[in-house]
């Protein structure tokens, strides 16, 4: 179902753009992959609420690339919660116990649609 | 009256509310005074107040005279998208603020366990009532709405719930952000003291959960299972996440699993460039041969189809029916470049067969993730060379009759 969606997605996104910059191309990419998996996680996950809620305000994705590593083991300990919750999106607003499920379901949904996204960057160039 | 008066000027509609505001202000002192003596950490509620007065005027009004319907969370969604979780976290600390004041303001660690406790039940509830609300929030508010109101003491009624509400909004902030600091130092240093108190009974180490032989201490029964439950989730992402099973201890995990996700987006990231680069390629390729500029466009539609058709076997039983009247649909359309619109009926019908079985929706991932590359290599091959129908036609048996 994700695929379907991304797919169709790209699909759009080569229609319109077919001489347009590359990076706003690859951002528009980007959005229709988180996009793609928020509609199939559908609304029963607060991440996938969260992202639909951010892509919906139509807000610029804002990815935290960078982490900054704590120097302390008693430090990181407490920093590592609010490091997911930055990943995680809509991490903010979760106790622990809901933060690793969610990661969970993120994860899982992260490595179909980088598989996904995969496949087809080799049928495509194959 | 000041607050009367200065409300009236803050804000020029609340003219009719005035009276409202003015006996939830009186209400707000009470509360405060009885909370402070018993609890240090809602006096930050109480010091919270003022603060709450700086709340936009509007939105304290909208409080005040629409505590129900979720029209205040929809407009203060608009205006911020974290005020969505505000109004979460409101609610959570409402569940909280209505048990502390019916507690014997005894001890204050009863009273931040309970908090704690309901503060992780509401928020544990709210998404429960709201899958099936969809993304408002505001149907979030209706059922903890209904709930506190049997709870809630007869006479005190409307201009109660929501002062509370009002009052705890900011301190919920403040005390998450310590709950959840002292549930993680709290888990982290539990879990040594945990196996250590497992192990052997009579232990120097003085403290409540020294006393967890008995299952009728509350604190410690409600610590384990919280306990427990975080640690059934590490040992999911432990297996989620590849090469993380043979590390022991927490911290690292933590780190693993942030690495983790981090790699993830940031191979999503750099997926889309080399995308983009084999677009043009593709294209520059595709137009020396007699396919052209049609052949993107057949590749998607055609992939699109096939994963179309893939999904249907996959999601139920009797899509089968559904999975074989495309590939006719698609043969018929296959001249026509414009097969992605005629396609548009069948994806959602089998959508619709999709959500019906929601629980195999996690199977269909993975059965997705794994058959894709199979799928995909043996159609891309077929796409170029052959004539698309008939390719379709015999992948999509092909398919059938692997699976």
């Amino acid at each position: 179902m994700m695929a379907c969606h991304f797919l169709r997605a790209l699909f759009r996104i080569q229609q319109t753009s077919t001489s347009s910059s590359s990076s706003g191309r690859s951002r528009r990419i980007r959005r229709a992959a988180y996009a793609s998996m928020a509609y199939s996680a559908g609304t029963r996950r607060a991440w996938s609420r969260a992202l639909l809620r951010k892509l919906r305000s139509r807000a610029r994705l804002r990815f935290p690339r960078r982490l900054s590593r704590a120097a302390t083991p008693q430090r990181r300990d407490m920093d590592q919660a609010q490091v997911l919750r930055k990943l995680v999106p809509g991490g903010p607003s979760m106790d622990d116990c809901k933060l690793l499920e969610e990661t969970a379901d993120y994860i899982r949904c992260l490595t179909t649609q980088v598989r996904l996204m995969q496949t087809v960057m080799d049928s495509i160039s194959s | 009256m000041e607050p009367r008066g200065s409300s009236g000027v803050g804000s020029g509609n609340s003219g009719t509310y005035t009276p409202e505001i003015a006996k939830s202000l009186r209400f707000e002192e009470e509360i405060q005074s009885l909370i402070d003596p018993s609890f240090d950490a809602s006096s930050a509620a109480g010091g919270s107040f003022t603060a709450l007065l700086g709340l936009p005027a509007n939105q304290a009004v909208e409080l005040l005279h629409h505590p129900g319907p979720g029209e205040p969370p929809a407009s203060a969604a608009s205006s911020s998208p974290t005020a969505g979780d505000l109004w979460r976290l409101r609610l959570g600390e409402h569940h909280a603020a209505t048990d502390t004041l019916r507690l014997p303001f005894g001890c204050s660690s009863t009273f931040e366990e309970r908090a704690a406790r309901f503060s992780v039940f509401a928020t544990d509830d709210s998404p429960a009532s709201s899958s099936g609300g969809g993304l408002s929030p505001g149907l979030k508010a209706e059922p903890p709405d209904s709930d506190s109101q049997p709870t809630l003491p007869a006479p005190v009624g409307k201009p109660r719930r929501p002062s509370k509400r009002k009052e705890c909004e900011k301190s919920k902030a403040k005390a998450v952000a310590k709950k959840s600091k002292s549930a993680e130092e709290n888990t982290s240093a539990a879990k040594p003291a945990a196996e250590e108190n497992t192990s052997g009974d009579k232990l120097p180490y003085v403290h409540v959960r020294a006393r967890r032989g008995q299952a009728t201490d509350s604190h410690s029964l409600a610590e384990r299972a919280r306990r427990e439950k975080i640690n059934a989730r590490m040992k999911l992402l432990q297996e989620l996440v590849p090469g993380c099973s043979k590390i022991t201890g927490t911290a690292l995990v933590l780190d693993e699993i942030i690495n983790h996700v981090q790699s993830l987006q940031r191979q999503v990231e750099v997926r889309h460039l080399p995308h983009h680069y084999h677009h043009s390629l593709s294209l520059n390729n595709f137009l020396s041969m007699k396919l052209a500029a049609v052949n993107p466009r057949i590749d998607f539609s055609g992939l699109d189809h096939i994963l179309s058709a893939e999904c249907g076997p996959l999601a139920v039983d009797s899509g089968c029916g559904g999975g074989a009247s495309d590939p006719t649909m698609w043969a018929s359309d296959t001249a026509a470049s414009t097969g992605g619109i005629r396609r548009m009926p069948a994806p959602p019908q089998i959508w619709h067969l999709d959500l019906v079985h929601p629980q195999q929706s996690s199977t269909v991932w993975e059965n997705n993730g794994a058959a894709h590359p199979h799928f995909l290599l043996s159609t891309a091959t077929s796409l170029v060379g052959y004539d698309p129908a008939s390719s379709v036609i015999l992948n999509s048996n092909q398919l059938k009759t692997e699976l």
